[in-house]
């Protein structure tokens, strides 16, 4: 018996370890609904211990590694390459004192947005608080498109938060581990973003492909979609919020295996293969910085004073036309309005007796006198007597213009 | 410094190497595997702990050790990747375990060997990893021979200039 395991010693090692790592990936594999493989699932406790120890193990050096590197950057850049700094920082400084009161104002119409949001019972989120980070190391094989980064659940992290840069976005945080955090980037291909095209709205799902390429796949064949045209996330798949650039266009595949389905290749807007820093959104509910709240109260208290001085002047408006004597008041019943009181001296008296009396005059040619002769009984140039009421003959050497001089007379 | 027992029955052919040697440069390997990708972007044509597994299977000569180094190699490389602990494990113990197995027969100084050797247990390895993953799994994964068949080549490029190097470690009688 001895023998036979001295004999074969090399293959039952080979054996137990192969056994060993069969029986592991059995536990491990987990299979979803769809009856796609998949493992995107967290791990059981067993596998995080082991994922635990390899990460400990390799993101040291690597750190050190980084920070070598981010070191030497440092002091290139800072203590060596200084062309041109002064006159940067002094445009830069401008430039910020213009952000601050442009964001001020943008914050409140996104806080404004987000009541209103609320009032409508929509479900779309606002970055509110990113937290940034530096990528630190890989999973080392292509057919695993994760890097690491330098922060975790001890900075705030959390599984499924979004990962992105100021070009576009790059990926979820699929693991957390104390001080660093595993993110799934959109080009592997297990991974999946809700996109949608800026154009034609045609909505579809973003993965990776074996060659480390974007595509949104399961698109119905569309004419209508064109290279070039931009990639944002639709903010359906509740890890990305809506209207984030992902990319644009860059080709239109048949689908292999299905008919009538195309495969858009997307050229990512983040430079996804070769990142140092990037942007972790820990936050989508308002929470605004020390600075940012003192921004908006000072734009607040503006807005407040001018109200209240419009306030202010229509107050005045008031009281003003308080003082002044009214003809109506709504407080008394109409026979005690002042109108009608006899000891109010009425602005307006009796008309004035015309000096000399025209068919202008009140109570002359269709005056209470004499009614008025309808128009129609009248011909063109024909004038009527104001003391009869008659029309008289009009002359025939004698001007029309003329007739009209006492008109001119009267006030 | 302290240096790794060799089997008593081959005991000249045995390379050794300190244990520092022995201990750092697969670490060395699985940092640089999980660094280097940053640098070189999409172009990861190698897989350093492949190298490192086959170098010290043909040196040690030992199919025991050649499997354990390949399987905790392999593990370590899947415990970094979010897929299932095992995959290149299983993989790379299979690699380990023939490279050394080969090592017992034949010349493993000849350059054109190391290189032919790499070449194909690379080839083998990435065989291993989809057999697993599309069959024993039961999982889609989209496939390219092509990066597998440059992965291989630079593997093996990478063990003509790094064995060498690591030649010159060995502790010589």
């Amino acid at each position: 018996m001895e023998s036979f395991f001295l004999r074969y010693r090399n293959l039952l090692v080979l054996l137990a370890m192969l056994a060993a790592q069969i029986i592991g990936l059995a536990v491990q594999v987990r299979r979803s609904e769809a009856g796609r493989g998949g493992f995107d699932t967290p791990d059981g406790p067993g596998v995080r211990l082991v994922r635990l120890w390899s990460e400990g193990l390799v993101s040291q050096p690597e750190r050190l590694i980084h920070n070598s590197k981010m070191g030497l950057i440092y002091f290139w850049q800072n203590y060596i390459d200084l062309h041109r700094v002064h006159q940067q920082n002094v445009e830069l400084q401008k430039t910020i004192d213009r952000l601050r009161l442009e964001q001020a104002s943008l914050l409140e119409d996104a806080r404004q947005g987000e009541r209103l949001q609320k009032l409508l019972d929509f479900q779309e989120k606002y970055i509110y608080k990113t937290l940034a980070a530096q990528a630190i190391g890989s999973s080392g094989t292509d057919q695993s498109r994760v890097f690491y980064l330098d922060k975790g659940s001890a900075d705030g992290l959390d599984r499924d938060m979004a990962v992105i840069t100021a070009d576009g976005i790059v990926g979820k945080v699929r693991d957390v581990f104390p001080h660093t955090a595993q993110v799934l980037v959109i080009n592997d291909q297990t991974s999946g973003a809700g996109v949608i095209l800026e154009t034609t709205r045609i909505r579809g799902i973003l993965r990776g492909n074996a060659a480390g390429q974007t595509q949104i796949v399961g698109i119905l064949a569309d004419q209508r979609i064109q290279p070039g045209e931009k990639v944002l996330t639709a903010g359906g798949d509740q890890i990305f919020p809506r209207g984030l650039p992902v990319g644009v266009v860059e080709k239109v595949v048949r689908d292999p295996d299905r008919d009538s389905f195309i495969d858009v290749l997307v050229k990512p807007a983040a430079h996804i293969e070769r990142l140092d820093e990037v942007l972790v959104i820990t936050s989508t509910q308002p929470r605004f910085n020390d600075q940012q709240e003192q921004d908006m109260t000072q734009s607040e208290e503006q807005k407040g004073a001018e109200v209240t001085a419009i306030k202010e002047q229509k107050k005045a408006a008031e009281l003003m036309a308080e003082r002044l004597p009214g003809l109506t008041d709504p407080t008394l019943p109409p026979d005690q309005q002042p109108l009608h009181d006899a000891s109010n001296p009425s602005p307006i008296g009796h008309a004035p007796q015309a000096l000399h009396a025209d068919r202008f005059t009140p109570g002359a040619a269709g005056g209470d006198a004499a009614p008025a002769k309808p128009v129609v009984t009248l011909k063109p140039g024909q004038i009527i007597d104001p003391a009869s009421g008659l029309p008289i003959a009009k002359p025939a050497n004698k001007p029309a213009a003329q007739t009209a001089t006492p008109q001119r007379r009267n006030p | 410094m302290s240096v790794l027992s060799a089997d008593t029955r081959r005991d000249l052919e045995i390379h050794r190497y300190p244990v520092l040697v022995y201990s750092l440069v697969p670490l060395v390997a699985l940092v640089l595997q999980a660094w280097l990708p940053r640098v070189v972007g999409r172009y990861v044509w190698f897989d350093l702990p492949m190298v490192v597994t086959v170098y010290f299977a043909l040196g040690r000569r030992s199919p025991i050790q050649g499997t354990l180094l390949g399987g905790g190699l392999g593990l370590f490389e899947d415990a970094l990747s979010h897929h299932a602990i095992g995959i290149n494990g299983i993989a790379k113990t299979i690699a380990g375990f023939l490279a050394a197995s080969v090592g017992v027969r034949i010349d493993v100084e000849n350059h054109t060997i190391r290189l032919a050797l790499n070449f194909l247990l690379s080839l083998l390895c990435s065989g291993i990893y989809l057999f697993i993953y599309r069959f024993l799994l039961g999982m889609e994964l989209e496939w390219s021979w092509f990066t597998e068949l440059m992965k291989a080549m630079g593997n093996s490029v990478i063990a003509l200039i790094l064995f060498p190097l690591l030649d010159k470690t060995q502790i010589r009688d």
